[in-house]
């Protein structure tokens, strides 16, 4: 059931499940598919060598792990129908380092009908930490 | 295509190879273990619909990075600063999407290169299920860590 209804005000505030980026599930996710043999793929999300190379300190999270956890809240918030007729537009502003653990965040900005239904514009962002953003942005979704 | 030139050296107008992915109710559940969504939707059938693949799964697999013709040279990175995704249709589980790269805009600012890529994912039916917007910059070890970094 969408948390959010026709009755939610500006500047309501939702926060999604704090999520825990450890190494493995890193892997996991930036890894590749199928996990054979070479496995995980050496990139700057899983291999610390790969990633300092590139001038990064250390292997960090992908950006879409902040997005696969952004688009878990709004789904909670506005429903599967989200994924096919919502958005979110993100800039990613920190490393996100390995066992970081990361809150998502979405706030409501405005809401307008559109039609038989009523979109919803919101603010978005990732914290980790004592709530360091590490990611922000605007999103919308209807109901 | 441009399969023979490193992705940096795109331009406006480029495209990378595209992709073909299968999606297994495996390979889906991988990722929800991996961003720990364990919803059921994205694992059972429901009334009116398959298993759903997970939005993040998407996102991940259509990163510039994942195209047969991205490379860099050794050392080198792609980094992801600003994402802008429209969810159009959701995809059931069991579908082979195919994934287009297309570059629209490169430019420099303060000593770093960037380029925006636009992303199609589109489903056996030939309908879009979910576009991007993307600006990647690129990395190599001499060049120091931009403000606006993410991932890719």
């Amino acid at each position: 059931m969408p948390e959010i209804n026709t009755g939610t005000k500006q500047g309501a505030e939702f926060t999604g499940r704090t999520k825990n980026v450890t190494s493995y599930r890193t892997w996991q996710f930036s890894g590749g598919w199928p996990p054979r043999d070479g496995w995980p793929a050496s990139n700057v999300h899983t291999d610390d060598r790969f990633a300092i190379q590139s001038g990064l300190p250390a292997r960090a999270a992908s950006g879409a792990m902040l997005q696969g956890y952004i688009a878990e809240l709004l789904i909670d918030l506005f429903g599967e129908v989200w994924m096919s007729d919502g958005s979110f537009d993100m800039k990613f502003i920190a490393i996100v380092p390995i066992d970081a653990r990361v809150t998502t965040i979405a706030t409501v900005v405005s809401k307008e009908r559109e039609g038989e239904r009523m979109r919803f514009n919101m603010d978005v962002r990732c914290e980790i930490g004592d709530g360091t953003p590490v990611a922000v942005g605007t999103a919308t979704g209807t109901i | 295509m441009s399969s023979n030139v490193n992705t940096d050296q795109l331009e406006a107008g480029d495209e990378l190879d595209p992709l073909d992915l299968h999606i297994t109710a495996e390979f889906n559940e991988s990722i929800l273990q991996s961003i720990e969504d364990l919803h059921p939707r994205y694992m059972t059938t429901g009334p009116d619909h398959a298993p759903i693949v997970h939005p993040a799964l998407l996102i991940v697999f259509s990163n510039l990075t994942r195209s047969p013709s991205f490379r860099l040279i050794p050392g080198a990175a792609a980094v992801q600063t600003h994402d802008d995704v429209r969810m159009l249709k959701p995809v059931p589980v069991g579908e082979t999407v195919t994934i287009t790269w297309k570059v629209i805009e490169t430019y420099e600012r303060r000593n770093r290169p960037y380029q925006v890529m636009d992303t199609h994912i589109v489903d056996p039916h030939g309908d879009t299920v979910l576009t991007r917007r993307t600006t990647n910059t690129f990395m190599a070890g001499k060049i120091p860590m931009p403000v606006d970094i993410g991932g890719s």
